[in-house]
Order: structure tokens, then sequence, then C-alpha cells
């Protein structure tokens, strides 16, 4: 579903990742893990693609197409998400008009009709439920004056919504509680299946004893530099990424 | 007493002189650097302008309404024609020149309901006096469309009675061609409420000036605006807010999107007089620049002569956030839309403002049809 091939990127004229190379098939789960300022959250926006960040070299095919040439909004219609580390606040905007005008988009990019405000209610509160996501955090301006824990709760409730074929977690842990944290890792177990593929992004191994990958790779310097099972992630947690990451000279 | 009073000839005379010493307002008055008038049209066009022509549709039971072209004006006409707030040039120049206007007046104790709309949509000068008894109320939709040439010059001016309500939506749709000038002067008794809203979408030189004097205590102004302009769109308003007494307060709420080459003024002057303590003032304006080539100036002013205040001021020109564009982006809404719904959530705080639903829904519908002229790249 994804290859991506020797990719560099470069972020205002700096080279931040050199040379990557990752390939991941539908149904899978992967694993990214690496030191901060690996290059971790540059691989997130690349592949969702923020301005700002240069392809200089090398390759992404997504479902056989060219993913660096498309527009952020055809790439999301297309069914790439990224729930993201910080979710923006939007003033003025409400959460569930947020979601109507995001999901009647990628349904009118696909040639699909737009749902009704009814319609689109029904299908949110369906989903909501189980992310205990209120209808009082719905009515209210997108993620303005959330708490960490109910921004994730919203970013993988946007997940249930779009089901995206590829998922990008950027750091979906960070600032989680752990029965946050179990309530969001039960979110995304809950949408694992065969035909979707998810990118799970993470400095810490502790949200991999609840997302359990079927691979892990270990990012530094800008590139992957070990690749393994799940029990690579283990063996992070045991012996440091020292260890694992010997940096070229 | 009528006998007592000035006649209104006689207060026309006055104005007219005044205007002929002062003459037209120029980029040196104070106030006018942003909205140079003398450069566009010269004191002669002004006289001939002559008077614009004015309509209320469907006046609700219980509101009076005088014509001021006629000359047998009631007493309350008298009382408050020219002697509301300051007397500024164009002001003054609107009474001289006008041979016509409206006078409404709300007995005491009435509170009308359904809105009063006035359209102006001829060219000219013209008066609007308002005189809202104690404990009356009134919402009054104010509606200048049309874009027939020169100038519009409206002195409007408002007397509030002891607990009397105002709620004032003045609608200016976009009129590239015209000169459009407002001065309100509103006067304020105890526990009166004046809330107005100003949604202006650009004239080739737009002002509205308002002087309001919060006379006794308790009394309230609270001010909200927005503007969307595009091309050579020009939107200027100026607020001088005066704290005459305690416990008084006031809010300023505006919002401004300026595109292509066009420009957004705000100039906010409050005076919080000598012993008018426990008065509180807030105003804010903000700015959204789109392109490289619109411009806003924003200049909000404190004058204070009283010592247990509050006043809090802010003013911010800014682009949209390409954080919040990317994040609407990478959710699948296209680029064109995501800058749509972030400019209306930028609006949204000051439209709400505005209290009846439906002048809201319809300036709403005003700012869908402005956006796309201003978010146009111009060259």
């Amino acid at each position: 579903m994804l290859e991506i091939k020797n990719l560099h990127v470069a972020v205002g004229g700096k080279e931040i990742l050199k040379g990557l190379t990752l390939s991941v098939a539908e149904g899978e789960v992967h694993a990214i893990m690496g030191p901060n300022g690996s290059g971790k959250s540059t691989l997130s926006y690349v592949l969702a693609g923020r301005e700002g960040y240069e392809i200089t070299q090398g390759s992404i095919s997504y479902r056989g197409e060219d993913l660096a040439t498309m527009k952020t909004e055809d790439r999301a219609a297309r069914g790439v998400f990224l729930a993201m580390q910080y979710p923006v606040e939007i003033p003025g905007v409400t959460t569930l008009t947020f979601l109507k005008t995001a999901l009647n988009a990628q349904r009118r990019a696909r040639g699909d009709s737009e749902l009704d405000a009814m319609s689109v209610l029904k299908l949110v509160r369906q989903k909501a439920t189980a992310l205990q996501v209120s209808e009082e955090m719905l009515k209210r301006a997108l993620n303005v004056g959330f708490y960490g824990g109910e921004k994730k709760r919203l970013e993988i409730l946007q997940m249930a919504i779009f089901e995206p074929a590829l998922a990008i977690l950027d750091e979906t842990y960070s600032g989680l509680d752990i029965d946050a944290l179990k309530l969001v890792a039960e979110g995304v177990n809950a949408l694992r299946a065969p035909e979707r593929a998810m990118l799970v992004i993470t400095h810490y191994q502790r949200l991999l004893n609840y997302i359990v990958p079927d691979r892990v790779h270990v990012l530094a310097g800008g590139r992957i530099v070990a690749e393994g099972g799940k029990e690579l992630a283990h063996e992070l947690e045991a012996k440091g990424y020292a260890h694992v990451v010997k940096e070229p000279a | 007493m009528n006998a007592a009073l000035p006649s209104r000839e006689a207060r026309r005379a006055e104005a007219l002189e005044s205007f002929r010493v002062r003459g037209m307002p120029h980029r040196r008055f104070e106030h006018w650097k942003y909205s140079d008038l003398r450069a566009v049209l010269d004191a002669g066009q002004v006289a001939q302008s002559g008077t614009a022509a004015w309509q209320v549709e469907k006046l609700p039971e219980g509101v009076e309404l005088f014509d001021l072209g006629k000359l047998d004006a009631p007493e309350l006409v008298m009382r408050n024609l020219g002697a509301i707030g300051a007397k500024p040039t164009m002001k003054e120049a609107s009474l001289a020149f006008a041979d016509g206007g409206v006078a409404l007046r709300v007995p005491r104790g009435r509170k009308i309901a359904e809105p009063v709309t006035l359209h102006i949509s001829s060219t000219g000068n013209v008066r609007l006096l308002a005189v809202l008894e104690e404990e009356s109320s009134l919402t009054l939709m104010e509606s200048h469309t049309g874009d027939a040439g020169l100038l519009r010059n409206v002195g409007v001016e408002i007397a509030l009675g002891t607990q009397a309500r105002l709620s004032h939506v003045r609608f200016a749709a976009s009129a590239p061609k015209s000169i459009t000038i407002e001065h309100i002067g509103v006067a304020e008794a105890r526990g009166a409420q004046y809330r107005a809203h100003f949604a202006n979408f650009g004239s080739r030189l737009s002002r509205t000036e308002l002087h309001i004097l919060l006379q006794e205590e308790d009394a309230e102004a609270h001010l909200s605006g927005v503007n969307v302009l595009g091309d050579e769109g020009h939107a200027d308003l100026t607020s001088h807010i005066e704290h005459v007494a305690g416990n008084t307060r006031s809010t300023q709420l505006f919002k401004k999107v300026a595109g292509g080459h066009s420009r957004a003024v705000y100039q906010g002057k409050i005076t919080v007089r000598e012993g008018a303590n426990g008065s509180d003032s807030r105003q804010t304006a903000k700015a959204l620049l789109l392109g490289g080539r619109a411009e806003a100036d924003l200049k909000p002013e404190l004058v204070i002569f009283a010592d247990d205040v509050k006043c809090a001021h802010g003013a911010a020109v800014g682009d949209l956030d390409p954080e919040s564009l990317f994040y609407l982006r990478s959710r699948g809404v296209p680029e064109a839309e995501a800058r749509h719904m972030l400019i209306r959530a930028f609006l949204e705080d000051a439209v709400a403002e505005i209290e009846n639903e439906e002048l809201r829904a319809s300036v709403w519908h005003a700012v869908e049809h402005a956006l796309p002229h201003a978010v146009r790249v111009s060259p």
C-alpha cells in the first residue's frame, strides 16, 4: 500500500530525512520509533502533505500512485489520515460542523453523494459513544478548551468516521494518562482491518503494549537504522536507543 | 416649550456656517488620516448633492414617525435635532443640506419586538433622529444600498431615556463608486443600553463615526462590526465613547477582512471623565489581511481622568493561520473552502453580537456574497 524509497526531505533548507525506505502492506500495523529529533514528525507531515516539507530525492508511492504530487486534501479523500500530535484549535467552527464539512468534502472528491445533517449526526453519535466523546464536545468550537485526552479522542473519532486506508498516528500517546491511553488504544484497535494500514509513530514503547505492531522500525538521523518484530520494541525499552542506534560516524 | 427653542431653520443656518468655516475634513484633520475626504470631494459637491431619499418599511404599532422634511416638527425633534454628540463638520453638512429625514419616537414603556427597517439607497444628505423614552425598546435596521455615485452623508442622533434599549444594526452594501459618510451621536440616560452592529462591505470611501455619551450611571454601549473588503474597498469606523458618569460600561468588538487593494480602518477612542469611577471599557479590533496589498489601520486610544476604572484594549493584524489551514486540508477540505471556513470563523464572534436572528442571518448572507471579492488574488 505504501512504498517509500530513499526519501530525502528538507525543511527550511535543512535535510531532516536522509534516505528513508519503508514498505507497509494492507492490514499491517507498523511502529516507527526513534529518539526526539530523528525525523518522525517530518515523516508524518510529508505523508500528509504539509507545506514547507520539500522532497529533494526519493519517492512515495501510495496504492500505486505518486503521493508527493497530490494535494493535501486529495490525499485525505484517497484515504490518508494523520492523527496529529497537536491538533489545532479553531474558534468559531463547531466540532460537528467541521466533521460534516470534512466528511462531505471527502465524499464529494470520491464522487459519492453528500450526507445530510441528520445522517452525519447519526453517524457521529454512533462512533462517538465508544470514544466517550460527548454531545457537548461536539457542539463546542473545534478543540477549543479541550483537554489533551479529549483532543486525542477527537482525532481517533475522526479516524473512525473517515475510515481511512492509511492511518498515521503521530505521538497519539503523548499527554495521556493511563486510562485515556487505554481508551484511545481500544479505539485504534477497533479500527484495525484487513484493508487498512497503520503507521504508529512514537518515541515511547509503552503505547505499543496496547497497540501491538506487526513490524517495528527504528528511525534515527533521518533513516531507518533497525527493523524487527514487536519484540524489538521491548528490546528498546530494556536497553535504550543508544544500544540499537549505531550512528554512522 | 417650542418658543424657547431656536427654529429648525436657525439651526440649519448655524450648521451651514459651521461647515463653511471648517470645510472638508482631510488627512491632517484629527482622525481623518486614513480617510482623506477632501482628496475625493469638495464642499460644493456636498452642498449640491441635495437630500437623500429614505423609506421605512412597515412601521410597527407603537412607533411614531415624523418626516423631517415637514416644517411643523414636534418638540421632541426640536429638542434633539442637532443637539446630540459632537458636531463634526460633515454632520453639520448633513443638517445644513438635508431638506428632510426621519424621526422616530418610541413612547415610554413601549417595547417593540418587530424591527424597524430604514432603507437609504439614493445619494445626498439626510438626517435620522431616534428618541426612545424611558423603559422603551426598539430594534432598528439601517440598510444602506445602491451605488449611485458621489455622496451619501447621513447624520444620526439617538436619545435613550432611562432604561431604554436600542439594538441598532447598520448594514452597508458594497458601493465601490460612492462616498458614504455617517455620523452617529448617542446620548444615554441612567441604565440605558445601546447595542450596535456595523456590517460594512466597503465604498470608494466609507466613514462611520460614532460619538457616544454615557451620561448617567449604569448606561451601556456595546459595539461590534465586520468588514469584508476586496478590490479598492475602504471602510473606516471611528468611535469615541465617553464615560461621563460612573459605573458605565462599554464593549467593542470589530473584525475586519481585507483583500485586494482594500483598506480597513478602526480608530476607537475611549474617554473616562473625571469622577466616572467604576467604569468598565473593553475594545478589541482585529484584521485579517488577505494578500500583500490590503491594509489595516487599527488604533485604540484611551484617555482616563478617573481613578477606579477597568479598561482593556487590543488590536491585532494577521494572516490566516497556516496550521489551521493545513489541519482542515488534511481532513479533506479543499483549500479554498478551508480558507472561507477560517474567515467565517474569524468573523463569528463579532456577528454573534447581533441579537436578532434574522438580521444575523442577513449579515452572514452578505458576508458570503462579499468573500469571493476579498479572497480574489489581485494583480
